[in-house]
């Protein structure tokens, strides 16, 4: 009983603590460390499972995905990518900006800010097959206001969290975006040109074989 | 007989795998889909049996095909045979016209009888010639003398009588030539006979020849004004483009002419129309392309180089306005671009001109069915319907937007055709299915009313069932023309069992009759399961007759949200109507027992 007592209360009454006190939530999840890894990291896999879902089973009414394209691999992927882009980005640009938060922290904030998408979104992804098209307009207002919610935890932790003022967050957040296309960038080019070196020592060794 | 069926398929397979037979999805991907078209025959330059040089256009009036050949600057006309009624290349003036214009034009009528009478002159002095000649030709038996004496004179007199019954200048010109080389013949033929039948020395023969300066056609250049009667003279078509075939007339956009030739049935010119009152015309030559009239006999003209829509004329050819013009988007960037530019460096920049129309046929209904070039940036309004007040209102309400094929490679390519599809012409057919032709790829695409791809059809090739260049389509009767400028072939497709389906259910579908269309659809289906706007049809059945779920399910299948939400909220209510009492027990159960548990609780508690 005691150990659902807990269960129930880092993932539910705890994440919606921060959510309404976000100063004093993100204190307590700072300082008294009551932010747990393990709820931020099944906050992501709910997240990615709900993407899947979604593309899956929205009302047929407002789904205009291709059922024939669904790849859950790629959803995985995307929420992963995403996500540590931005926190490794975010870090990055912190440390130089003398933020107080860890890396771990950010992760952490980034998993918690998930809650009102995933709280919202289950129960708003079945009521969306119960919904006229002249209905639906709920839906979509319930899922606007899960993403404002959700950006709204996000900017708060990373104030909080780095300990930083208002518009110095603003520019941590710009900063964060210019660093993570930069990031994507290197990425790509990284992979062109382990392609390129690959294909060049496979034509060396074709040529050897040739050779002999 | 299992021999028999592996024998045909043989045969049939690469006939059936040859035809282009696709559709496009709800989500846009290509699926295979039965051609709604087959080919039935053609006729051509060679069957027809008269010279078909580049024909621009093909359109049907009652049971006639009249096609514009802009090489050879004929109309022709063929019959429900597939065989040639007429090839009109000079088009006389109606009596009517003709006076009209004698009194329109001042001395016009003076010039014309002046001339005549010259020419009536000229034409006895040379017939005088003549007599004198063949008195002169003394070496002739007599009786071949009276004969050639008989002949000229029955020839003097078809002459006259032609003189008489035709006032037109041009014609006169052409009757003296005719005389003259008829008169040669005859003498040619008189010295023929002479080398035959006499020995004897012939001065005579030098005489005749000395005599036949004389028939010269001297009043030629009596022709003192030459622009006067050009008025009358312009019979002949130079390179027209467009024609037009209604109860009104026959309108020939006479491009090379520069004017709207307007004829009577009988092929006499009633009218022509060359000035057009308005600015865009007065530094640019009104050379028309296609045109097409209401059943008042308004015009509805698109002309080269002019971007302002379609002309529209009223009936005596007086300019009222433009009408369906085509809309520019400009993409953000440019709008940007643009804000911060000077008007002189806007003024270097490309100009931005609207797509001009390629074609416009007229609906019974006095609606313009209008296709038109895609732009560099919007390829949404290359189909358009234009309403009397000058507004596209084409519906759009199917999977895609009318456009031809949607699935297309932009940007240079070597290997295959790029940009989206060039639609050069657009038929009707009943129930407000139309075909529009796309000549950059061959293709057909039959949409209906509602704005549905219904059918693609047409490859490009060679082979008897292929254009290569097609220009203009029309429908006759339930047969498909399509003209081919390049192979100068008129095409007749049919419609496939698959097609005639299709239409027929969409007949009843447009009068209401779901139940009859829903049977057609079925049997639609069982010939293409892939056709999602036959599920459509099937749901909206279901629908009428209250079995709301498995009308929910066939809209499933069709991708139809707009019904599936009317079906399932039909649906909704009849399962909360069914089960209200439970529904209704729940919400008054459901408070009371934690109302009960809470008090038990708080007692407990005490």
């Amino acid at each position: 009983m005691n150990k659902v007592k807990s269960i129930l209360h880092d993932y539910l009454s705890f994440p919606r603590y921060i959510m309404m006190h976000p100063f004093d939530g993100y204190d307590e999840f700072k300082t008294e460390k009551k932010g747990k890894l393990s709820v931020a990291l099944v906050f992501i896999g709910l997240f990615a499972l709900l993407r899947i879902l979604t593309y899956q089973y929205e009302s047929f009414l407002i789904n205009e995905r291709n059922p024939m394209l669904i790849n859950n691999l790629q959803e995985i992927f995307v929420v992963a990518l995403l996500i540590s882009l931005f926190v490794t980005a975010n870090w990055s640009v912190t440390t130089l900006m003398e933020g107080k938060g860890k890396y771990k922290e950010i992760l952490m904030v980034t998993g918690y800010s998930l809650f009102p998408v995933i709280l919202i979104g289950y129960p708003a992804l079945f009521i969306s097959n119960l919904l006229t098209l002249e209905e639906m307009a709920f839906y979509t207002l319930a899922i606007g206001i899960a993403y404002f919610l959700t950006a709204w935890m996000l900017f708060m932790g990373i104030l909080n969290i780095h300990q930083y003022g208002l518009f110095k967050t603003v520019g941590a957040f710009l900063l964060t975006v210019v660093s993570m296309m930069v990031m994507m960038f290197l990425g790509l080019l990284f992979f062109d040109v382990i392609q390129q070196i690959i294909a060049f020592i496979s034509a060396i060794i074709e040529e050897l074989g040739l050779r002999r | 007989m299992k021999i028999f069926t592996y024998i045909a398929l043989l045969f049939t397979l690469p006939i059936n795998f040859s035809i282009i037979r696709y559709n496009y999805s709800y989500f846009g991907d290509v699926i295979h889909s039965a051609p709604g078209l087959s080919y039935a025959q053609t006729f051509s330059e060679r069957t027809l049996n008269t010279p078909l040089v580049s024909p621009e256009d093909l359109v049907v009036y009652e049971d006639l095909i009249y096609i514009i050949s802009s090489g050879s600057n004929a109309l022709v006309v063929v019959n429900d045979n597939f065989n040639l009624e007429h090839s009109v290349t000079q088009f006389p003036l109606s009596e009517a016209y003709r006076d009209r214009l004698f009194e329109t034009t001042p001395l016009l009528l003076e010039t014309l009888v002046d001339y005549r009478i010259a020419t009536i002159v000229a034409i006895n002095e040379a017939r005088a010639n003549a007599v004198a000649t063949i008195q002169a030709l003394s070496f002739l038996e007599l009786e071949q003398r009276t004969e050639f004496i008989t002949d000229i004179e029955l020839l003097n007199n078809t002459f006259i009588a032609n003189i008489q019954d035709n006032v037109v200048p041009n014609d006169i010109g052409a009757i003296q030539q005719q005389a003259n080389t008829a008169y040669s013949d005859i003498l040619d033929e008189a010295f023929e006979l002479n080398e035959e039948q006499t020995v004897e020395p012939d001065p005579e023969d030098e005489e005749a020849e000395a005599e036949e300066p004389i028939v010269k056609p001297a009043p030629v250049a009596l022709v003192t004004q030459p622009e006067l009667l050009g008025v009358l003279n312009h019979r002949n078509l130079s390179g027209p483009m467009g024609l037009d075939v209604k109860d009104t007339g026959i309108y020939i956009a006479d491009t090379g002419n520069r004017r709207i030739l307007k004829a009577n049935h009988a092929f006499e010119i009633v009218d022509e129309f060359s000035q057009i009152n308005d600015i865009t015309f007065d530094n640019l030559e009104f050379a028309p392309l296609k045109i097409t009239t209401d059943t008042t006999g308004r015009m509805y003209v698109i002309a080269r180089d002019v971007f302002e829509g379609i002309i529209e004329l009223d009936t005596d050819g007086s300019f009222n306005r433009y009408t369906g013009v085509n809309p520019i988007r400009l993409s953000p960037v440019d709008i940007f671009n643009r804000f911060w530019m000077t008007d002189a460096q806007i003024d270097r920049l490309p100009k931005f001109l609207p797509t001009s129309y390629t074609n416009v046929t007229m609906s019974p209904e006095n609606f313009i069915y209008a296709t038109s070039l895609a732009s560099a940036n919007n390829s949404d309004n290359m189909i358009q319907l234009i309403n009397p007040k000058g507004i596209d209102v084409l519906i759009r309400n199917g999977y895609h937007t009318p456009k031809g094929d949607i699935q297309f490679i932009e940007g240079m390519n070597n290997y295959v055709i790029d940009g989206p599809s060039r639609l050069v012409d657009i038929a009707l057919y009943r129930d407000g299915i139309y075909t529009v032709l796309d000549s950059r790829r061959s293709r057909l695409f039959t949409y209906d009313s509602e704005g549905n791809l219904l059918y693609i059809n047409g490859e490009a090739g060679q082979q008897l069932d292929k254009f290569s260049n097609g220009v203009a389509l029309e429908y006759f009767g339930d047969n498909l023309l399509v003209l081919d400028r390049e192979l100068r072939t008129v095409i007749v497709y049919e419609h496939t069992e698959f097609g005639q389906k299709v239409n027929q259910a969409i007949y009843h579908h447009e009068r209401g009759e779901f139940e009859l269309a829903a049977i057609l659809w079925e049997e639609v289906l069982v010939l293409n399961t892939n056709y999602e706007v036959a599920y459509n049809g099937i749901g909206k059945f279901h629908l009428r007759n209250g079995d709301y779920q498995r009308a929910m399910e066939y809209f499933r299948f069709g991708y139809d949200k707009y019904y599936y939400s009317r079906a399932y909220k039909s649906y909704r209510n009849e399962i909360i109507k069914d089960n209200f009492g439970y529904i209704f027990l729940a919400i008054l159960a459901i408070p009371a027992i934690m109302i009960t548990f809470q008090q038990i609780k708080k007692r407990k508690g005490r």
